[in-house]
């Protein structure tokens, strides 16, 4: 068949007709016709399935990811993401693809939320957590099972978005975000996730985030509960010598006592239920969504409540 | 005057019986302030972290108003 095509201002040197030719080829291979397929275009993508891309990306000796981007860029979808047509426009897809997430927090609200995202399309995850999974955190945490007790939370939760999204770029770090080391961690990072479970940690990252002019969403549970808030940067950020209690600031807002010891250690034992970490991780998910396709005004969004006991959902005004 | 408030997490604790969907309507004097309210139903206001008066962040000596809704939280900080 003649295969022609006008090439999207994206789609780079290499003429499209090759790469349909490729994937024309490979269908063949497995037996599949491709009498009657047309050129995509916006309004009739073609899906073309994962062994055919991973051909693809061992042909031209380059990554999964990099094959995704070119064939979206010619209006070709993974087939993983058939599903995400119709919610997302291939420029939004091939930003999601090309986002780098921090998780700081792989147990409850950060293991939705690693799954979430995977199968949302973001391409690239640091996750961050010093912990490994205890009995305990059965009730509420996604990735936390009879097999994986005792493993690293961010290892366990690397390998799942592995499992789910292979093309993705994964880096575990076992270890507790520290203002030594945000720096380091939030280097090339698109959005960063509060999935921590002390205001101090929490704060931490926000004035990290708010330094390197990263985009923040907070996320806390309790109980049946849940808040959600984001918090986006202008776009020069903020000077690397600002002090720690800044005026746009979330939690400062939320919190300016903080939260003592013994208000951590109740907390720490207090009843959480996978119903607020699902839910709440669903929101941030949103707001990081929000974020990443430019929808987000910069300076602090709403605060959103979550009841999933109710269930309510309520938003507040600073 | 009349104040509806809703309670979060541990801070139903405070108030036996309390209904988290309807919440709790009360007869205040006029000029009570948060913390006064807090007193008034027995949740120690130091166990407040955030107040939201009408959808608004809040302080806990602020005044309250005929037909306000305070919403009284503790911290939400778990991950």
């Amino acid at each position: 068949m003649t295969l022609s095509m006008t090439l999207t201002p994206e789609a780079g040197p290499r003429p499209p007709d090759e790469l349909l030719a490729f994937i024309f080829a490979c269908l063949a291979e497995r037996g599949l016709s491709s009498d009657g397929l047309r050129p995509p275009d916006a309004t009739h993508p073609l899906f073309v399935e994962r062994d055919v891309l991973a051909a693809r990306a061992r042909q031209q000796n380059c990554s999964l990811r990099q094959v995704m981007d070119d064939c979206l860029s010619r209006h070709i979808w993974p087939e993983r993401f058939r599903r995400n047509y119709g919610l997302f426009s291939v420029k939004a897809m091939r930003r999601l693809l090309g986002a780098r997430v921090l998780l700081a927090g792989c147990g409850g609200l950060g293991g939705h939320l690693a799954g979430l995202l995977a199968r949302l399309g973001i391409g690239a995850f640091v996750l961050c957590d010093p912990d490994s999974f205890t009995e305990s955190n059965l009730n509420r945490q996604a990735f936390c099972t009879e097999r994986t007790l005792g493993l690293p939370k961010a290892e366990v939760a690397a390998q799942a978005v592995r499992d789910m999204a292979g093309h993705a770029e994964v880096v575990p770090h076992t270890l507790a975000v520290t203002a030594d080391n945000l720096p380091a961690l939030l280097d090339g990072v698109d959005v960063a996730l509060d999935c921590l479970d002390s205001v101090a940690d929490k704060t931490l990252l926000e004035n990290a985030c708010l330094r390197a002019g990263v985009p923040f969403v907070h996320g806390g549970v309790l109980r049946h509960e849940g808040m959600v808030f984001r918090n986006v940067p202008g776009p020069a950020g903020l000077p690397a010598s600002a002090p720690d209690a800044q005026p746009d600031a979330g939690l400062r807002r939320l919190y300016p006592q903080g939260q003592s010891q013994a208000e951590l250690d109740a907390a720490r034992g207090a009843g959480v239920s996978v119903l607020s970490v699902a839910g709440i991780a669903c929101l941030m998910a949103g707001q990081c969504l929000r974020i990443l396709l430019g929808e987000a005004a910069p300076g602090l969004g709403r605060l959103y409540h979550l009841d999933s006991g109710l269930p309510e959902l309520e938003s507040f005004a600073w | 005057m009349r104040i509806l408030v809703k309670l979060s997490t541990t801070l139903r604790d405070c108030v036996p019986g309390y209904d988290a969907e309807a919440g709790l309507s009360l007869d205040m004097p006029e000029g009570t302030s948060v913390r006064e309210l807090a007193r008034h139903i027995h949740v120690p206001p130091e166990e407040i972290k955030i107040v939201m008066i009408n959808g608004r962040q809040s302080e806990g000596s602020d005044t309250l108003r005929d037909g306000d809704r305070v919403a009284l939280f503790p911290a939400v900080g778990g991950g």
